[in-house]
């Protein structure tokens, strides 16, 4: 007969059985070291921050829900969704010509991004902003006839629509770049069994190629949109009232700039984590492209027994 | 649309770059007629598939599909390239099955199978759904038409992937290697399906490795061998006695 149980010899040194005795995680002394120094200085700067008078938290908490201020987050929050949407369509219709295989068409879309990459987003503002000096009057009509009517490009480019323009342009050659990775990470083999099925290009582009680039299309949209709610303070140079520019309306006044700019960044701030929750929601979807299971392939339960080939 | 069903090549030609890989290919398939392609890796077997759906373009010779000229319009002195929707066309008419399935993850199998009906031909949704499951139905998957591509096995889907191209009604049907992406045990299951389409007078060309299949549901075999048709004959023939040494040579280590 062979022994059943392995002998437990060791048992009679603390009295515990040491296959239950639990398995401690090892804590460094730098670790350790971490924590004091860390929380010190967190506990400093909490302390200064909250001591020093020069923060004014009163005109911090007195401006937080201010009109102005709330109308700035109003028109920021507008900006950030126009130039996101506006932005992304322009971006796919880019990203379906960078891919096309006319070469006049692909290469418009490819100086397109280029150019609007290559250059400074502030930049691009001021000159959207400063358009009418290049082209002062903008005709509509029928060329070589005097039918049409003339724009002045100077009233026409008011601040906001300079922003929106602007942005708007920038944020779509970003987004043709993010949509044309999303197309080139679908199989060959998928472009293939479109094409031996007939299907037009427009077709295997909508049922084929779009629906199967989302996943990796999403969670980098998310993280653009983002971006541009932070990027839209950028046009505050042109004299748009969004967030920035509200607060900095109010300080040029009170000169209060400090507790200004901290109402405007708590917003900024609030905002972003609003925004970081369902992109973080986005992006656990979409990470497990890796099974390639779409969504609604979870609510089909596997009851029904194999079919046998005939 | 005609019932044709063959094909025709004289004198194919094929290179990418500066490596050519099909020379001097002759074809006659007729209909009904089912031809195994087999060969080594790299020896054209693929390509030459690829060209009689349009996958790759010939670049020199005859190559007649269902009694038209394949991609191209003839004219005294040239082959000119086809228009895209024409093309589209004359490719609904051969079915092609490939290696890796290639079926859409993002649709249903029902939903594959009904794409080339509702997407390319415009039938109506609730007759190409009707259709669709009795397609499923035929390869042994009547209840799965509600999964998705990830919850079937490598052999269902590419049972799917067949009925997918079946939906089409094409004449032909070409299959790239059906089997050698599954696990053995799955083999059986769409060789039987394969031989089931072979009964019902599908002219069908295969490339494979299934030797079996070859001797038993085959009429004709081609042996290729870099870019070369090598031998071609009755395939219970070929196999039994190659006339030619290098497919003697091949047989001998694959069977």
């Amino acid at each position: 007969m062979q022994p059943v149980i392995i002998e437990r010899s060791e048992t009679t040194m603390s009295g515990m059985d040491p296959a239950l005795k639990p398995r401690l995680r090892r804590r460094s002394t730098f670790e350790s070291v971490a924590w004091v120094v860390c929380s010190l200085v967190g506990l400093g700067i909490l302390i200064s921050v909250s001591t020093n008078p020069n923060f004014k938290w009163g005109v911090v908490a007195q401006y937080f829900t201010h009109e102005t201020i709330l109308r700035g987050l109003m028109l920021t929050i507008f900006l950030t969704f126009a130039s996101m949407a506006l932005g992304t369509l322009l971006g796919l219709g880019l990203a379906i010509m960078r891919a096309s295989s006319i070469k006049p068409v692909a290469a418009t879309a490819g100086v397109y991004i280029t150019l609007f990459r290559g250059t400074p987003v502030l930049v691009q503002l001021i000159f959207w902003f400063n358009i009418a000096a290049l082209y002062p009057n903008l005709t509509i009509g029928i060329p070589f006839t005097d039918i049409g009517t003339a724009i002045d490009v100077n009233a026409l480019m008011a601040p906001i629509t300079a922003a929106l323009v602007g942005l708007t342009l920038n944020q779509a050659a970003y987004m043709a770049e993010i949509i044309r990775g999303g197309f080139s990470a679908v199989g060959k083999g998928q472009i293939e069994a479109a094409d031996s099925l007939g299907m037009s290009g427009a077709m295997k582009m909508r049922k084929v190629i779009i629906p199967q680039a989302m996943p990796s299309i999403i969670p980098a949209t998310g993280n653009q949109f983002i971006g541009m709610f932070k990027e839209t303070s950028l046009v505050s140079v042109l004299g748009v009232a969004e967030l920035l520019q509200s607060a900095q309306l109010i300080y040029a006044r009170t000169y209060e700039t400090i507790p200004l700019l901290i109402v405007a960044s708590l917003w900024y701030l609030v905002m972003t984590l609003l925004l970081s929750y369902p992109q973080a929601k986005l992006e656990q979807k979409y990470s497990r492209t890796t099974s390639r299971l779409p969504r609604k392939a979870k609510k089909v339960v596997l009851t029904a027994p194999e079919g046998i080939a005939r | 649309m005609s019932t044709d069903g063959t094909i025709h090549a004289r004198g194919i030609r094929k290179s990418f770059g500066p490596k050519t890989v099909l020379q001097n290919i002759d074809l006659d398939i007729a209909s009904g007629e089912i031809c195994c392609i087999i060969g080594p890796s790299g020896s054209g077997k693929s390509t030459l598939l690829r060209c009689i759906n349009g996958l790759e373009t010939v670049d020199q010779g005859i190559l007649k599909v269902n009694g038209e000229n394949f991609g191209y319009y003839e004219t005294d002195s040239a082959y000119h390239a086809l228009p895209p929707k024409k093309l589209a066309e004359q490719r609904t008419r051969v079915g092609m099955v490939f290696q890796q399935f290639n079926l859409f993850p993002n649709m249903t199998a029902r939903e594959n199978v009904m794409a080339g009906p509702v997407l390319v031909k415009g039938t109506d949704k609730k007759q190409a759904a009707k259709r669709a499951h009795e397609l499923l139905a035929s390869v042994g998957l009547a209840s799965f038409g509600d999964h998705y591509p990830a919850q079937l096995s490598g052999g269902q889907q590419q049972r799917v992937a067949i009925a997918r191209s079946l939906a089409m009604d094409p004449e032909i049907m070409l299959f790239d290697e059906p089997t050698s992406a599954l696990d053995p045990e799955k083999v059986g299951e769409v060789l039987s399906v394969m031989q089931d389409l072979a009964k019902k007078g599908m002219t069908m060309v295969v490339v494979t490795h299934e030797m079996g299949f070859a001797r038993e549901v085959s009429d004709s075999l081609i042996f290729m061998d870099d870019g070369f048709i090598v031998e071609r004959g009755d395939a219970r023939k070929v196999l039994r006695d190659p006339k030619e040494p290098r497919t003697r040579a091949f047989l001998e280590k694959v069977l």
